[in-house]
């Protein structure tokens, strides 16, 4: 076995993922690289204010940040789940939370429970009454969860809703400081190995030549190294996933900060409301196939709730991803790899998805092929998963008040997609992954809550005394609310826990 | 219940894996009618006959409510901590035992240290820091609920049964749960014009249901009335004959078994503490069948034809045991096979229209699983190194790409890639190929944020932790009498 020597990696892109990248390197492979990061300030970053998943916690946790320090520097909130409005039809709701329903049945899940009670014409409640993350949002509260399994505050898992632009700052000040390079500047030229193919060096507009090892591509949706010097072909999954556009204006907040973040489907896409400790995050994700820009901002302006601080503006970008995400002695992390629209806020989980992978196939300056197909193979899957769940919100409607509705009701999903909904449709099934982000409860949230009801259930949840398990889900309900309504309120326990610096 | 739910279901077979299937049924899914027909297991149906279980056995028994008192003191099983491989890489030898080896450390798995402190010489041998290894080596016993060792490194037991007493028990409790035996020959099965079975002929008489389980062993009587599209795993291992004996003896089970590569394939011996079971699996191009009956005489001899049905539920039949999947019995996972598929089907009960989706979801989930297991029991070969022409002719064989790509992820640098519906945890694997002397080619990245010293000093604590906390648990003979004596008072 051999010693690693270290490598030169030059991190194009000093965006969210750029110094995500940077910094996860720096702390958890000090020796076995180099870090060289370019960015350039006039270009500036897509960030648009950010919601995330439950797994960046442990991300800053391997990072060594403090929670409390990072919420206040990035002016951050509490997320407990994602509220879908309008969705299933005009005037529904739902949460998709962080968490799950009811308490551990063993081998049969609690919603299988829930629909035999419902098949059997008895009263229930609706499902989000027996979730303890759903009742915490509803009611504007939050208390970190319970270590302890026993306890009904376990049930629940949460995230943050933050603002992007401050997050690479702070990542950028760890990186730093362990050694991480920084250099500003804009990339006019990028040179190939004749022989290889591989990325030589980066060239700035000053004449600047950056040589590396291995070259990280966080440039965004320009995808300067994978896409324009490498040329990986981008697989269009916009025949899915329409939406081609953002309009994204902040606000001040001037209703709730809610411990969640709001998606609420608009006449041809969607708009997202991400209350953050000083300002709340707008935008109208849209497809420009069925609206014009300009209507679309009139519809987002019309609808936000508060006084605006920015003007609106628009951002471009088509679903999908680079058929491969490691090519060469080049690896694509963020936008330059893929995009899928922020709907279920998977942008800052798939960065982090791919630097884990990295850190655990982190090459020789001879780049295995095991290394890039391994790493390939792990991206791919994640993307994939998460696109059947984002197809899944479109096309699980009834709603037929635009031309985009009926597109995507009517739409062909892939198999893949069709198998899991009929299977659930059935009997309640859900297509179980160990691997892949969106775990059983996140897929019920959705199903029921956009009209997918199962015509049956599973034999088992047949087994025990229906008014046992009545009174059973009736002292859970009870448990849940008790506990939700005895939590301080969001903004208590953020100004308590991590308030910003004025 | 509604008017389309399956309200009957015929087993056929009267082995240990109809009979499980029986109880099982009849205990999660009481409104179903549950109809036995005992077809006796034939010499072939590894799944009925096979002694050795793994950890998966105890699980199985738990859900379907059958007591230790009941599966083990009753049914004269003894607990079994993994097997011993010897002489598979010339000379040397390696215990695969179950559950965990070590602990993980920082980000890396516990095995990636080991190699790195193994790569210095500073390592002790790899089953040294498993807790079953640790178990079996002091000849003693205690199930992980009751030994603070689960908390330092979890491991785990399967039991060694006696396969005819263990079926005898089965069965009386699938019929105190009210399955209903019904004849024990089949004569004639009748299909819908849809290719359903709408009816079997059983000891003259004809009897319908609703769902048929075919758990009546390699011949599929059921199952292959509805199609033959079988996956033939004939290329891919050399062993293709089995012989199989069995006698009385009384002892202290040793809580490892044995298997020894030979010349021309390999050998086991096991025991229970009432029964000794003794086995070959050989390559008839290599050994003639004489000889090897010189070998273990008076055994019975059976041929394997390894391979699996393309989808082991088709219309409303569902192979369960060796009538789906047929393997050669190294790391013991027929009967093993056999109740995850039972555990599936009570899971998955779809209607009476048995809709595809349904069957989809099920057929992916077991043949995914059976094809990670073929790979784990192929990896014993294709990592061997011996120079024998069986040899030669194992390790040349063609590998199944996921194998291939476990392997080529485990020589680079240690990793092992995960799959859907794995058997075998990430650390057996790594027992395996550790002990079979793969030796990655680089190391874990990431064991470069714990320096090396920090990481060994964490290694040795733990080994001498879980030593000590195994040196005061009874032998197994001493748990056996004492869970007796419980099950008296």
């Amino acid at each position: 076995m051999l010693a690693q020597t270290s490598l030169n990696v030059v991190v194009v892109g000093g965006g969210t993922a750029g110094w995500m990248t940077a910094a996860a390197l720096a702390k958890l492979l000090p020796n076995a690289c180099n870090i060289h990061l370019v960015e350039s300030e006039e270009i500036g970053i897509v960030g648009v204010g950010e919601a995330t998943l439950p797994h960046i916690r442990s991300f800053n946790e391997r990072l060594g940040i403090r929670e409390a320090e990072f919420m206040a520097r990035t002016r951050a909130t509490f997320k407990l789940g994602i509220d879908f409005e309008n969705w299933g039809r005009i005037g529904d709701r739902y949460i998709h939370p962080f968490g799950t329903f009811g308490r551990g049945q063993g081998e049969v899940d609690f919603h299988q429970y829930w629909l035999r009670m419902l098949h059997e014409g008895r009263p229930v409640d609706e499902l989000e009454r027996y979730s303890m993350a759903c009742m915490m949002a509803r009611l504007g509260k939050f208390a970190l969860p319970s270590q302890d399994p026993a306890d009904v505050t376990s049930t629940f898992n949460y995230a943050y809703q933050f603002d992007a632009t401050l997050y690479a700052p702070f990542l950028r000040s760890i990186a730093e400081g362990l050694g991480a390079k920084r250099t500003e500047g804009r990339i006019v030229d990028v040179e190939l190995d004749g022989e290889t193919g591989n990325i030589r060096a980066v060239k700035l507009s000053s004449g600047e030549r950056i040589e590396g090892d291995l070259f990280i591509d966080c440039s965004g949706f320009v995808a300067l190294l994978i896409g324009k010097a490498l040329n990986e072909p981008f697989q269009d999954w916009s025949k899915w996933l329409p939406c081609d556009r953002a309009v994204a204006m902040p606000c001040r907040t001037e209703t709730a900060v809610t411990p969640y973040t709001g998606v609420i489907a608009m006449e041809a896409g969607w708009r997202w409301r991400i209350p953050l400790q000083h300002r709340t995050g707008n935008g109208y994700v849209h497809s420009s196939a069925f609206i014009d820009e300009q209507s679309a901002t009139d519809a987002l302006v019309a609808a936000v709730e508060g006084e605006k601080i920015a003007e609106p503006r628009v951002l471009r970008f088509k679903a999908g991803r680079r058929e491969r995400s490691w090519v060469k002695n080049c690896v694509a992390i963020g936008l330059a790899s893929g995009f899928l629209e922020p709907l279920e806020s998977t942008s800052i989980y798939l960065i982090q998805a791919a630097i884990t992978a990295l850190l655990e196939l982190f090459p020789e300056k001879d780049i295995a092929d095991a290394d890039r197909d391994e790493f390939n193979r792990v991206i791919d899957l994640e993307y994939d998963r998460i696109r059947d769940f984002l197809i899944l919100h479109y096309h699980a409607t009834e709603r037929t008040d635009s031309e985009f509705w009926n597109y995507t009701r009517t739409m062909v999903i892939p198999d893949s997609l069709a198998e899991k909904l009929e299977l659930f449709r059935r009997r309640g099934r859900v297509v179980k992954y160990r691997e892949g982000v969106f775990l059983e409860a996140s897929w019920i949230a959705v199903y029921l809550g956009q009209r997918i009801y199962p015509e049956d259930h599973d034999l088992r949840a047949d087994l025990p005394n229906p008014d046992a398990l009545q009174k059973g889900m009736e002292s859970f309900k009870g448990e849940v609310i008790i506990a939700a309504e005895s939590m301080p309120d969001h903004l208590g326990m953020i100004a308590q826990y991590c308030p910003m610096a004025a | 219940m509604n008017e389309r739910a399956i309200s009957s279901v015929l087993i056929a077979g009267g082995g240990i894996v109809g009979c499980s299937a029986a109880a099982a049924l009849r205990k999660k899914l009481p409104a179903v009618r549950v109809i036995v027909v005992a077809v006796p297991p034939p010499a072939d149906a590894l799944a009925d006959r096979i002694a050795c279980t793994l950890p998966s056995i105890a699980d199985f028994h738990h859900d379907i409510g059958l007591s230790e008192a009941d599966a083990i003191l009753r049914a004269g099983s003894g607990f079994r901590l993994g097997t011993r491989f010897e002489d598979w890489t010339q000379g040397a030898s390696y215990i695969h035992g179950y559950g965990d080896y070590g602990r993980s450390l920082a980000a890396s798995a516990f095995y990636q240290h080991w190699l790195r402190a193994n790569a210095a010489g500073e390592a002790a041998p790899f089953d040294s820091y498993s807790g079953a290894v640790g178990f079996a080596a002091a000849g003693r016993f205690l199930p992980p609920e009751k030994s603070p060792v689960a908390q330092l490194s979890n491991y785990a037991y399967g039991l060694h049964i006696d396969p005819e007493r263990y079926c005898m028990m089965m069965r009386a409790y699938a019929l105190h749960l009210g399955a209903e035996e019904c004849g024990s020959s089949i004569q004639d099965v009748h299909l819908r014009d849809d290719g359903f079975i709408d009816r079997v002929t059983v000891d003259g008489s004809e009897t319908r249901a609703d769902l048929f389980v075919d758990a009546s062993g390699p011949a599929a009587l059921l199952r292959s009335r509805i199609d033959r599209e079988w996956l033939d795993w004939s290329e891919l291992f050399t062993c293709d004959r089995f012989m199989m004996s069995e006698e009385a003896v009384q002892s202290d089970a040793p809580a490892l078994d044995q298997a020894i590569a030979l010349e021309q394939g390999w050998r086991w011996e096991a025991s229970s503490p009432f029964r000794r079971s003794s086995g070959l699996v050989y390559s008839s191009n290599h050994l003639s069948n004489e000889n090897a009956r010189r070998l273990l005489p008076g055994a019975t001899e059976v041929t394997l034809k390894p391979g699996r049905f393309d989808n082991p539920w088709a219309k409303n039949c569902v192979a369960i045991g060796d009538s789906a999947i047929a393997i050669e019995p190294l790391e013991w996972t027929n009967l093993h096979l056999a109740h995850s598929a039972i555990d599936r089907l009570v899971a998955m009960m779809p209607d009476r229209d048995c809709n595809p989706v349904e069957l989809w979801d099920y057929n992916r989930q077991v043949t995914a699983e059976a094809d990670r297991v073929r790979d784990f029991v192929l990896l014993h070969y294709a990592a061997s190194k011996r120079d024998e022409p069986f040899w030669d002719d194992a390790v040349s064989r063609p590998l199944p790409s996921s194998l291939q790509h476990t392997l080529t992820q485990f020589r680079e640098r240690g990793r092992l890639p995960f799959y859907e519906e794995e058997t075998f945890a990430r650390d057996s694997w790594a027992a395996v190929l550790i002990g079979q002397g793969v030796i990655p080619r680089r190391l874990d990245p990431l064991l470069d944020g714990v320096p090396p010293k920090e990481s060994l000093r964490a290694m040795e604590q733990l080994r001498s932790a879980i030593h000590a906390a195994i040196a005061p648990a009874p032998t197994q003979t001493a748990y056996l009498r004492n869970l007796a004596l419980q099950e008296n008072r």
